[in-house]
Parts: C-alpha cells; structure tokens; sequence
C-alpha cells in the first residue's frame, strides 16, 4: 500500500512562534506604512487619502534631497574607508606576532559600545572650547580653532570619522575569519613561482575572500542606510540639514513636526531603495549549498 | 632577514600609532570626567591634572543622575529579551533545517527579509498600536519588539550551524524513540551550544545598546534604558562638562566587563558563527 504524503503539521508548529512574532513586528508594521503613506494626518484621528502625493512632494523637498544626498554620500564613504581599513587591519594582526591579541581585542572595543554613547564621546573631541582637537592644537602651539560640529563644511566629516571610528572593529573580525581560509599551500606554491607579495594578496587571497567581501560590504550599506544613533547623538542633522540623513529627516518629520503622512514615506522609500540593493545579496544568502 | 626585520618595526609603528589615535576619545572622555566645574571655570587644560579628582562625579551621575536606575531597566530587558528570543529563533531554524516542512528555502528568505527592513518603518504603526493597546512605557512591550527585530539575524546563524549537525544524530535518536520535541531539546540545542553562547552576547549588546525603537516605546524616566537615559542625561545637564563625561564613561562599564569576560567569543566566535 503506498501511504499518502502527509503534511507534517507538528513541524510547522516550531515555525509558529517566530512567524507570529515576525509577522506583527516587521511584516504587519511595513505594510500598515505603506498604507499610512498615502494618507496626510498627525497619525491620531482620520487620515486624508492622498494618494502618491507624499512621494511626489518628497522629489521637490530640498531638504530630501539633501538627506538622500547625505546618505548616498554617507554609504559610499563608508564602505570605501572601513572595508580599505578593515582589511589593511586584518592583513596585518593574521600572522602570529606578540601583541596580536591585545591589538585585536583593542580595535573591535568601540563595537560594543552603544553608538549613542559613541556620539557622546565624541562630543568631547570636538567640542570648541574644552575639546580635544583644539585643545592639542593650542598645546603644541597653533592657534587654530575650528567649531567642528557645528560648521557646515565639518560636521559631516566629524560624525563620519565617529562612525569610523566605531566601525572598523567588526568587518576586521571578518576578514581575518576569511583570512583563515585561504589554503597556505596555495599561497606557498605561488611564491615559489614568484609571485610578489603584492600580487599574491590581489590574485589569490582577494577572490579566494570574495564572499567575505560579499558579506561585509552588504552588511555595511545595510547599516549605513540606516545610520541614525550617531548621527541623532551628535548633530541631530544639524547644522543647516549639512548631516541630515534619510533616517534623522524620517524621524523629525514623523515625530517633532507631526507629518506622520510624509515621514512614513520617506520610511518607505528607504525600504525600497534597500531592497534595491540588497535583494542580490539575499538570494546570494538563501540558495542551498 | 634585516628587510624583515624592518618590516616588523615599520608594522609596529603603523599599530601603535593607530591605537593612540584610537585611545584619544576614551582619554578624552575620562580626562573631562575627572574634573570638577570649578576646574572648566578656572580654563583648566584637557591635559593638565585636576585639582583634585572629582569622583564624586560618577557617583552622582550613577544615582542623581539615575544612570543605575537606567542599568536596572536595561539589564531586566536584555535578560527576558536575549533567551527568550534565541529560544524562539532556535526552535524555527531547526524547523526549517531538519524537520519536514516544504519550502524551506523560501521560508528562510522571507525571515531574512527582515535584516534590511529599517527600523524607521515599522516606529509609526508601533506607535499607533501601542497607543491604543497601552504598551508604550511597558517592559514587556519593548521586548516583544525586540525580540522581532532580532529574529531574521538569530535564524541566520542558528541555521548555519543547525546544518552543519550530521544527519545520522537524528536518524539514532528517532530509533531510540525520542520525538521532534525530544531530539530538539535534548540533542540539538545543546549540540549548538558554541552558536547559542556567541549569539546570546551578540544579542544582549544589541540590546542593550538599543536607541531608536526604545525613545519611541518609552518616555518615562520610570522606565527608560540605558541609551534613552543618557540622552536624557545629558538633556538635563548639558552646560555640566564633567558630570556628562562622567555618565557617559559608567554608562559603558557593563558592556566593557560583558566585553573583557566574553573577549574570547568576540573575536572567535563571532566570526565563526557569522561565517556558518
């Protein structure tokens, strides 16, 4: 007798609570903003359907714009400077030295800190008055002062380098994992053919690394999309919108000014513009090895 | 061998160099802490010694200041929040790697869908719902949401490492008479152990650590964690540089102990763990 396939739905059981959690917290809040999107109100009370008026008025709003640019900016900065440091890092702590310990215990610490916390300390750099940089600059004799934070050529540059500073310590952990599985014997055999140092690391080592690379680059304009602690603790968006990022401008727009309508929007096109990116690298994540 | 040589000094120096400019913020911070507001009065240099050093400055901020109240909340949070949630993202990764379900590609993706959703998009619903269920300012609130928003990363590194358990285990311990419920309970949660240690500190730091969906969840003092407190902290007290720095330096001590405790994890474990 040939027994019918049953579904097994005790299996399905175990997905239960998670897909319960999942579906209320993420799935049901994303599609409720899109709903909400395409209504103008304070959120209490009736909301007026407005259609795509939202996205329409986002396109002519300079300060959007200025928060896209800010971010696009931001993401690209970001990648850029701390996967080249990361890297360089890891490069550097893989081989067995003394100290190599210490040094990579020491560069991953900022990762463990609240990122608010690390606006905080940061703060204290640049302040004008007591902070450090001027403080140091006054110390080995040049007078030279410089607001830092509030000046609109800097502060994007001040709550960036904060950012760095914080960041760096997580995809170093990466790359010396995927430094790790780079076969040595490979890297001997192309040695003894005489290849360089050089071009051992950029023939071999880089394309053997490639789904760390992967993995770090897509971790980091997923984070950086969404920057918003350091940003939030440091400049607020501040000064004349000069750090104003998607997320700060979502969030002041919903909460300090009420445009639940329109900050919900902007919430909403940073999902898509994710989705945009990311999407490759889920497929790339999900398929069955 | 003199190049090599060379070499190493040269990398040293890159190091050293490196981690000075690294250490100045947390210098920065603790130099400021240390001084009293009569020393900011009197134009006292960052580098010079205080007068006397004004301890008390973290002892004020800790009560006065309700940083260790702040503690207090967070660490209730982060203690239901963290098993709580591993528990249930473990129990959906073994579903989805070892039981008989259909799909399990597509159900995966959907749950890692949740990693690029930004949080920005679900505070106005939570708000609203919240609202009008009355869990703004509750404990329990809070870790519901979090415990969603951890979900997509848990199943991604509990199912790495899910998977790599052989087979056969399942195969014995089905012979011997142990159910789903049994094998996953006795036999695979424990064999995940090293996933589960490294994910649940993972985890807590995230937590506690956790600003944006705790200023909209909380807003009273009663109830805050440790990063919203510190935003109020510092909101209370903005023109007192020494108490702030202060604040700011006991505020990260828990996690710098999790961190020196743990370190080994940090650095072992988590790559390991990110990498299955």
């Amino acid at each position: 007798m040939v027994k019918k396939r049953k579904i097994d739905w005790g299996a399905y059981a175990f997905l239960l609570p998670a897909l319960i959690i999942y579906l209320s917290v993420i799935i049901f809040p994303v599609c409720y903003s899109i709903y909400i999107s395409l209504h103008n109100g304070t959120g209490i009370g009736k909301m007026d359907f407005v259609g795509l008026e939202n996205y329409v008025q986002m396109f002519s709003d300079s300060i959007f714009l200025t928060a896209l640019k800010n971010n696009i900016l931001w993401i690209v900065l970001t990648v850029v400077l701390t996967t080249s440091i990361s890297l360089l890092l890891a490069v550097a702590l893989n081989n067995k030295f003394r100290g190599r310990t210490f040094f990579r215990a020491f560069f991953y610490f900022p990762c463990v800190v609240a990122p608010i916390a690390v606006a905080l300390i940061w703060r204290w750099i640049y302040n004008p008055n007591i902070g450090f940089i001027n403080e140091f600059l006054k110390m080995i004799g040049i007078n030279y002062t410089q607001t830092w934070i509030s000046g609109e050529n800097s502060a994007f540059f001040t709550v960036l380098i904060a950012s760095l500073w914080q960041g760096i310590g997580q995809p170093m952990i990466l790359f010396l994992a995927g430094l790790q599985t780079v076969p040595a014997d490979i890297l001997e055999a192309a040695s003894i053919d005489g290849a360089g140092s050089f071009t051992r690391f950029f023939k071999i080592t880089v394309p053997l690394m490639k789904e760390t690379f992967i993995m770090v680059i897509a971790t980091l304009i997923i984070s950086s999309m969404k920057v918003f602690d350091v940003v939030k603790g440091l400049t607020n968006g501040g000064p004349n919108n000069a750090t104003q990022m998607l997320s700060t401008y979502m969030y002041s727009q919903t909460f300090s000014y009420n445009n639940v309508g329109y900050g919900t929007a902007i919430a909403v096109f940073m999902v898509l513009m994710m989705l945009v990116i990311v999407i490759p690298y889920i497929a790339f994540t999900a398929r069955e090895k | 061998m003199n190049s090599r040589k060379k070499k190493r000094i040269i990398k040293y120096v890159l190091l050293i160099s490196l981690a000075i400019i690294w250490v100045i913020p947390i210098f920065t911070l603790f130099a400021t802490a240390v001084k009293s507001k009569s020393d900011f009065y009197s134009g006292i240099s960052l580098f010079e010694l205080p007068e006397s050093f004004a301890w008390s400055n973290f002892v004020n901020a800790l009560t006065e200041g309700r940083i260790l109240h702040y503690m207090k909340n967070d660490l209730l949070v982060s203690c239901i929040k963290v098993p709580l949630g591993i528990f249930v993202e473990a129990l959906a990764a073994y579903a989805i790697t070892r039981l008989n379900i259909k799909h399990r590609t597509a159900i995966f993706a959907f749950f890692l869908i949740g990693m690029m959703i930004p949080m920005q998009i679900a505070l106005v619903p939570i708000n609203i719902v919240f609202n009008s269920l009355h869990l703004t300012n509750t404990f329990s609130g809070l870790t519901y949401v979090y415990i969603g928003f951890g979900i997509s990363f848990g199943i991604l590194v509990l199912r790495g490492f899910f998977m790599e358990i052989p087979r056969e285990i399942d195969e014995a311990a089905r012979i011997d008479g142990a159910n789903k419920w049994r094998l996953f309970i006795s036999i695979i949660l424990p064999m995940a152990k090293p996933a589960v240690a490294t994910l649940m500190i993972t985890d807590f730091l995230a937590t506690w650590n956790e600003y944006l969906l705790a200023t909209i969840i909380i807003t009273d003092n009663q109830y805050k964690t440790v990063p919203v407190g510190l935003m109020t902290f510092v909101g209370e007290h903005g023109m007192d540089y020494g108490y702030l720095c202060a604040g700011v330096c006991v505020s990260i001590i828990p996690v710098l102990i999790v961190y020196l405790v743990f370190q080994r994890h940090f650095v072992e474990g988590m790559a390991g763990a990110v990498k299955a």
